[in-house]
């Protein structure tokens, strides 16, 4: 089954260009530590999901590539085209002239409307060539003018086109000393949109996909395209096939349902983070061996410490005995506070992986008091290698790690909407001081309804 | 005066006959035990009743012998299987006082069975049910499904009270799995259609024009060959068996007598007359008891409505007093706009009876030219028919959603100390 990719904006398409990257170049991995047989089978199942077939038999990605401006869809463009293993399609863009000054309101508003015939139409051939259509990637930043305000103009049309098909959007979480004065006005209102109309909301934070970049990838000067690279690993990790089943080797179907299905059932629970471990630069890689307890050890520390790489985990943060609540209700102010779970996917690849034990991700205490492990904790295994990593594991989560940064953007904008900065940039178009309310309300509801887990 | 001799059947004969019946029988139904099972479930012996639990079971259940029903416990099938016949009127209380963990009743086993023997084509249905079949299929109506009992639902136990989150969970995920599985319909459709074009021409019967699934598996496959052919000569057996059972079933029936003679009378007596249920009496085969029941209740209702109607035209007729001209124009355009009103509730339920509505499953073909006076059902009708369904249990549910919304209207006022937040509206 398939997944169609809506690329927005520059930060959209930059990321994905970089995520078919580097979902093409694992499935055709030569090795992968398996049978050729085996092999074959998950760069079929790979390239049925993400990559339709043309009649040069180069892969077309499945996506369309929406931005205001030329440049970043023109040199996306020649980037895949240059590679000469994959491309994009021809007439999978749409883009304009000018750019929308990072304002929401006009991207919402006036660029949406406006082009919403045109996009739209684009996504429909796109869906057309899908045997089955699985569902939707939105990829797009949170705080930026066009992506941020277009993407959720996007979602929402998709909801009302396609209302059966599943819509997973892929944030890109600012910089918390981000360089856009109203970046906290424009999430929030991204934020509150998307939350009504899609299904899942995977929170990719630059902080600390910078903190990777630096400490384990020991990159002296990250770039944009570093910064990518990392997420589209990630996201590899993620949606690259596994089995079906324990004990099957047959490749899962739609893993972007049955993922939605494990964490996402609740319409109040929507955020998605996602960690991976082993994550090291490609030099390094050839010198390290590991255990799959190992890294389930130290994965399970990093949730439940709310750390977002392998390093500079807070080894003394326990979970809490039995029987016992959680230190109080969970205070926004607390350093170190045990990360409570509604739900866990671990995806696991790699050698032996049928021998990895993941118990300790099912212990009760990790999770919230209405959902037991056994509804709320989900493994995935292949024994296929991703990239060259011999084995490696992922985890989303479904968790409270984001109420922190949630709740210092919506105090910040608050602060903000309460002197009434920058609001006529946001009126001038149609979004309206109420508009502004209701957002607020609803991500305080949602803050309240995992803070309450 | 010499002694009469009564000429008797030969002996070995007769003593055949009933074991061939049985076995008859057993060929014939799914996951049957043995003559020998039988007798001594007439004695009541122990070991007969687990085997004839599961026969029961296999017999009531909708799948026809499949790996999943084989995964329930013993315990399971034997409560499952008390609830379904209960359900369908079965009259004898001792089936439902037999213990759980199925060790004893082989007698009132027994019994029960020939009761739904007796109650209609029972092996005959069950071959139907798991006919082998070429073609790709697709139902057009819901009416099996409706009719057939759900499969066993796992013990759920009661304890306390449940967080509303994790109810709200489990219906997302419901909802979830509901669109994952028209994903999954819909690329089904696109498939089936890929391989009907591809192999358009290779069929041998005209008519049909291209391959089943099935059958170019057959065509690719050997070895599923020979699974089908084993498939259909397991089938013929059976039927052969049915018939076989149908020339010899006498001698069932009048043993079966003797095994009723052999149980404890009743407290109130049975029904074991046979009663096999009028055609159209339901979708489902409703027993004669319960629409009794309904018809009951539908007259207490006419009367309640009769007495309502009375005293509301009784009060309208105080309060409106004279009987002045205008009153009497204005009462004319009402009866008018009432007649009208009922004529066309009466035309339109006319319309929906007039129609017949396609039933069971289809074999999907795929077809350019429409061949005039050719047997079978255009998709665009089926369609048609689908989408006058979906009206109706739109309807329904409109109603129903209102429904809800007036009982929440009066929770609402009847707490007033409670503030109400309705979720976001888009």
């Amino acid at each position: 089954m398939s997944i169609v990719t809506v690329q927005l904006g520059q930060c959209g398409n930059q990321i994905g260009f970089e995520v078919f990257d580097a979902l093409f170049n694992d499935s055709h991995c030569p090795g992968g530590l398996c049978s050729k047989r085996e092999n074959e089978a998950y760069q079929a199942s790979c390239k049925e999901r993400f990559f339709s077939e043309e009649e040069n038999g180069v892969p077309v990605a499945r996506a369309v590539l929406v931005d205001m401006e030329r440049k970043v869809i023109s040199q996306t463009l020649s980037k895949a085209a240059r590679s000469g293993r994959w491309k994009y399609g021809q007439h999978s863009c749409f883009c304009q002239k000018q750019g929308s000054g990072n304002n929401w309101a006009y991207g919402y508003s006036v660029h949406g409307p406006r082009h919403k015939e045109s996009i739209m139409n684009l996504i429909q051939k796109e869906v057309e060539k899908c045997d089955s259509l699985s569902g939707f990637f939105i990829i797009m930043s949170m705080a930026g003018g066009t992506g941020s305000g277009l993407g959720a103009f996007v979602t929402q049309n998709l909801q009302d086109q396609y209302s059966s098909a599943l819509k997973m959007n892929q944030i890109i979480w600012p910089y918390g000393t981000g360089e856009v004065i109203v970046q906290n006005y424009n999430s929030i209102l991204t934020l509150s949109h998307l939350y009504r109309s899609s299904d899942a909301l995977l929170v990719h934070e630059n902080d600390a996909v910078h903190k990777i970049c630096a400490k384990l990838m020991n990159i002296k000067q990250i770039s944009f395209c570093d910064i990518n690279q990392v997420l589209a690993h990630q996201l590899g990790s993620v949606f690259q096939p596994t089995y079906s089943r324990e004990g099957s080797f047959h490749y899962r179907r739609n893993p972007l349902g049955d993922l939605m299905e494990n964490l996402v059932p609740h319409p109040e629970f929507k955020m998605l983070g996602v960690r991976n471990i082993p994550q090291m630069s490609e030099n390094s890689l050839a010198y390290s061996t590991f255990t799959w307890a190992g890294l389930l050890k130290h994965l399970r520390q990093m949730l439940i410490s709310n750390a977002k790489m392998e390093e500079g985990i807070d080894w003394q943060v326990r979970p809490p005995l039995s029987g016992l609540p959680p230190l109080g209700k969970m205070s926004v102010n607390k350093e170190t506070h045990f990360n409570t779970s509604i739900a866990n996917l671990v995806i696991l690849r790699g050698k032996d992986v049928h021998s990895a034990d993941v118990g300790a991700f099912k212990d009760p205490a990790l999770y919230t008091s209405w959902l037991e492990p056994v509804h709320a904790f989900n493994v995935w295994k292949t024994q296929r290698a991703f990239r060259k990593y011999e084995k490696s594991a992922a985890l989303v989560s479904n968790s409270q790690s984001l109420v922190k940064p949630l709740d210092m953007i919506v105090g910040k904008a608050w602060n903000m909407f309460a002197s009434r900065a920058y609001l006529h940039q946001y009126t001038k178009f149609g979004i309206e001081e109420e508009d502004f309310l209701d957002s607020f309300t609803l991500l305080e509801q949602v803050i309240a309804s995992y803070c309450n887990l | 005066m010499g002694r009469r001799r009564r000429r008797q059947p030969y002996p070995a004969d007769a003593a055949r006959a009933l074991p061939d019946a049985i076995a008859a029988l057993s060929r014939t139904l799914p996951a049957a035990p043995s003559p020998e099972i039988f007798r001594r479930a007439k004695f009541d012996r122990p070991e007969a009743a687990p085997a004839l639990w599961r026969l029961l079971f296999h017999v009531l259940s909708p799948l026809s012998a499949d790996s999943a029903s084989v995964s329930f416990a013993l315990e399971a099938q034997v409560r499952w299987v008390k609830s379904v016949l209960h359900s369908q009127g079965y009259p004898r209380r001792a089936l439902v006082q037999l213990q759980d963990d199925g060790s004893q009743g082989g007698r009132e086993l027994l019994l029960a069975l020939a009761w739904l023997l007796a109650r209609g084509p029972l092996p005959e249905r069950l071959l139907t049910q798991s006919h082998v079949r070429l073609g790709d299929e697709m139902p057009v109506c819901e009416c099996e499904a409706l009719a057939s009992p759900g499969p066993p639902a796992p013990r759920v136990e009661a304890e306390g009270s449940v967080d509303i989150r994790h109810l709200q969970w489990l219906m997302g995920k419901l909802q979830l799995r509901w669109r994952n599985l028209m994903a999954g319909q819909q690329e089904q459709c696109a498939l089936l259609g890929k391989i009907h074009l591809y192999t358009r021409g290779c069929h041998s019967d005209r008519s049909l024009g291209h391959l089943s699934v099935t059958e170019t598996e057959l065509l690719r496959d050997p070895e599923g060959g020979r699974q089908l052919l084993q498939r259909l000569e397991t089938e013929n057996a059976r039927l052969e068996a049915a018939l076989e059972w149908r020339h010899r079933e006498l001698v069932f029936w009048r043993w079966m007598d003797t095994v009723l003679d052999t149980c404890p009378l009743e407290a109130s007596p049975p029904t074991f007359l046979p009663r096999i249920p009028e055609p159209g009496a339901g979708a489902a085969g409703l027993p004669v008891r319960e629409l009794q029941a309904l018809q009951e209740e539908l007259q207490a209702l006419q009367e309640e409505l009769r007495e309502a109607v009375e005293a509301r035209r009784a009060t309208w007729q105080a309060a409106v007093g004279g009987h002045g001209p205008e009153w009497r124009a204005a009462r004319r355009a009402l009866q008018v706009a009432v007649a009208q009103d009922l004529a066309a509730l009466q035309w339109a339920w006319e319309q929906g009876k007039g129609q017949a509505r396609p039933h069971g499953p289809r074999r999907l073909v795929r077809t350019e030219a429409r061949v005039p006076g050719r047997p079978g059902l255009w998709a665009t009708e089926a369609t048609e028919a689908l989408r006058a369904r979906e009206v109706c249990l739109e309807a329904m549910l409109r109603q129903l959603q209102g429904q809800c919304r007036q009982e929440l209207a009066r929770l609402v006022g009847a707490r007033p100390g409670l503030i109400w937040v309705p979720p976001p509206a888009r």
